[in-house]
């Protein structure tokens, strides 16, 4: 062989490997499941499986249930986010000053991270259950609700019962990340801007804000496809009812492919959710670059 | 312009006084350098004066007010950090700007401000860009800007020079001593280096394990310095000091030899051991027969002359000389001090005695 050409490929040769695996491991599996979308698949079916192009995405225009589960997919990842991270950020706060057993306090917050979510996912379920639950019978000596019943019944508010979990599951995760951001930002920083007449607030907003907003953007993108595909919570404490009224994508595909075996439907609402994210990851991804890259 | 009057001020973090009972009056228009070693708490005095730190006993005052209660933010005094703490998401116009704009003055007054401050300092091409995109040296100059656009009561300097290389800290030394003497503000200038100290500053305050050690114009600690630790402190090649014994008629002997001769001072009896302090400029090199005899160990040459390390029996010192004489190691030469040089010390207290 020429010994430049041979030159020119030895790099491929040494990083082959690794991209044969990734391939194997990611691209495969996912190329197989964007098949399905096109294919008719059903698994107690033994006659399915023909090729038939667009029609489940024709069928999908005219399904209530998947335009219930995104409408529901976007309040359930926009609440869950928004208040997962608000909490997340106070808490950052609280605990990036020093106040006595802090390590302790530190250690606990972050505990609701390491419990699974199917069992978080339980014992929200009991909490909202009146019989056995504080929670419907505070809800109703604050007014909130007329009588103590679970919400997770009531198609109107059963939504809010995964979220409140989600909630709880997820703030750790933004104090983590946060806090760790916010050690990061030099002291003396603080102190300049109080030299040069800020006070708290505007310290926060000025100095904080912005040498955090890396961080919040990409924790915010990671936490919102996360939340977007994680069935988990409401599978265990609603199973998408009642009358999939809390069905999000992530759940309707568990509930298409597992219960109703329809494979190829399942793959393409699953398709459909991977493109919105890919576009809502790449949305963010260029508003950050513009924000951090102004000229 | 501003005078700052420290009265008793001490500060303890809880494991022991940083700064001890201090009283220090910093005058109008003056560049006031707090010279020491670290950890001798110099950065907690200024700290102290910013409002960052709070005092644990005394009082702080800022042209006659009381200023121990009052926020950094209210007391309008600038900083320069070590570390320059430049607002990294912020333009050089934008840091520069920001106190300004915390005033609330009009743009076009914040514009010209920071023009003319970038334009004294040499950074007017620079003001669209991110303090990453500067060197060490641009960097220091953008946070003395931040200062000057302010026009503050005082400015506070903390170690601003030494994350710079040899050269540029010379070159922002006169610098910095120039901007004083065109604005004329109150300075405070934190140090270890006492070059600095020596030449930027009017007065200079020594520090050492949180007390003052002294106060005064630079050639006046350099030559009347009140105790070893001041007389060490400053001065390169640093101050010799050898154990001595005084004798009758102000002979000081060190190592059996009478190295030179002072007017005894008062109280002191003959026979009393002593520190005996010689700065090695002030040393001369002479035939072994005329002066006292000491050997040549190392001879280290620094082009504007030569450093001469010397053995006096199991003592050391140091002389530095213009002298062309040929010297080698092993030599033998005469060493004299003459009249004035010698500076006693207490052994023990380290007081000075004349």
């Amino acid at each position: 062989m020429n010994r430049t050409l041979a030159l020119k490929l030895e790099p491929y040769f040494y990083t082959a490997p690794s991209l044969l695996l990734i391939a194997a491991i990611m691209l495969v599996p996912l190329v197989t499941g964007l098949s399905y979308a096109f294919h008719d698949l059903i698994l107690l079916d033994p006659l399915s499986g023909d090729f038939v192009g667009l029609d489940h995405f024709r069928e999908m225009l005219d399904d209530d249930g998947f335009w219930t589960a995104l409408r529901n997919t976007v309040v359930w990842t926009a609440v869950s986010v928004a208040l997962q991270f608000t909490f997340g950020l106070v808490l950052a706060l609280l605990l990036n000053r020093p106040f006595p057993a802090r390590g302790l306090v530190q250690a606990l917050v972050f505990l609701p991270w390491a419990v699974p979510g199917f069992l978080s996912g339980l014992t929200w379920a009991w909490l909202f259950n009146p019989v056995i639950g504080p929670l419907p019978h505070w809800l109703h000596g604050l007014g909130l609700l007329a009588t103590p019943e679970n919400i997770l019944s009531d198609p109107r508010l059963a939504l809010w019962g995964p979220i409140a979990a989600n909630v709880w599951w997820g703030i750790p995760f933004f104090a983590i990340t946060l806090l760790a951001a916010l050690q990061s930002i030099p002291k003396d920083i603080y102190e300049a801007a109080a030299m040069d007449g800020a006070g708290p607030l505007l310290r926060f907003r000025r100095v904080t804000l912005p040498l955090l907003a890396p961080t919040i953007a990409i924790t915010v993108m990671l936490r919102t496809v996360w939340v977007a595909n994680f069935a988990e919570l409401i599978v265990v404490m609603t199973k998408g009812g009642p009358a999939d009224a809390t069905q999000i994508l992530s759940s309707y595909i568990f509930t298409l492919a597992f219960q109703r075996l329809d494979f190829g439907y399942a793959s393409a609402v699953a398709a459909v959710l991977l493109l919105l994210l890919l576009a809502y990851a790449a949305a963010v991804m260029v508003l950050r670059h513009a924000m951090t890259e102004r000229p | 312009m501003a005078t700052i009057t420290l009265s008793n001020v001490s500060k303890d973090y809880g494991g022991g006084p940083v700064l001890r009972g201090m009283d220090l009056e910093i005058r109008e228009g003056e560049f006031v350098a707090l010279m020491g070693p670290s950890g001798c708490g110099k950065s907690t005095l200024l700290r102290l004066i910013a409002g960052l730190e709070e005092p644990s006993g005394g009082e702080i005052r800022i042209d006659g007010r009381r200023v121990n209660e009052v926020a950094p933010k209210d007391r309008d005094l600038a900083m320069v950090f070590q570390s320059y703490a430049l607002y990294p998401h912020m333009t050089v116009r934008e840091n520069m700007s920001f106190a300004l704009k915390q005033r609330r003055l009009p743009p076009a007054e914040i514009k010209a401000a920071v023009e003319a401050a970038a334009s004294k300092l040499g950074l007017t091409g620079l003001l669209e860009r991110k303090p990453k995109a500067l060197s060490g040296g641009q960097r220091q100059r953008v946070a003395m800007g931040r200062a000057i656009v302010r026009n503050p009561k005082a400015f506070l300097f903390d170690e601003p020079l030494s994350n710079l290389d040899a050269r540029l800290r010379e070159q922002m030394r006169y610098e910095i001593r120039k901007l004083h003497r065109e604005l004329g503000a109150t300075s405070v200038y934190v140090t270890h280096d006492q070059v600095e100290a020596m030449t930027m500053a009017d007065r200079i305050v020594a520090l050492n394990d949180g007390a003052i050690q002294q106060v005064g114009s630079p050639q006046d600690l350099y030559d009347n310095p009140a105790n070893l630790f001041v007389a060490g402190f400053l001065g390169s090649p640093p101050m010799n000091f050898l154990d001595a014994t005084l004798a009758p008629e102000g002979a000081l002997v060190v190592e059996g030899q009478t190295l030179a001769h002072v007017s005894p001072p008062a109280g002191l009896a003959a026979g009393t051991t002593l520190t005996l302090g010689l700065r090695p400029e002030r040393l001369a090199l002479t035939d072994p027969t005329e002066g006292t005899a000491v050997r040549v160990d190392v001879v280290e040459t620094t082009g504007t002359g030569r450093v001469v390390h010397l053995a006096l029996g199991p003592q050391r010192l140091k002389l530095f000389t213009m002298d062309p004489r040929p010297l080698a190691p092993g030599d033998v030469v005469g060493l004299v001090a003459p009249p004035g040089a010698p500076l006693l010390f207490d052994p023990v207290s380290g007081a000075r005695l004349s």
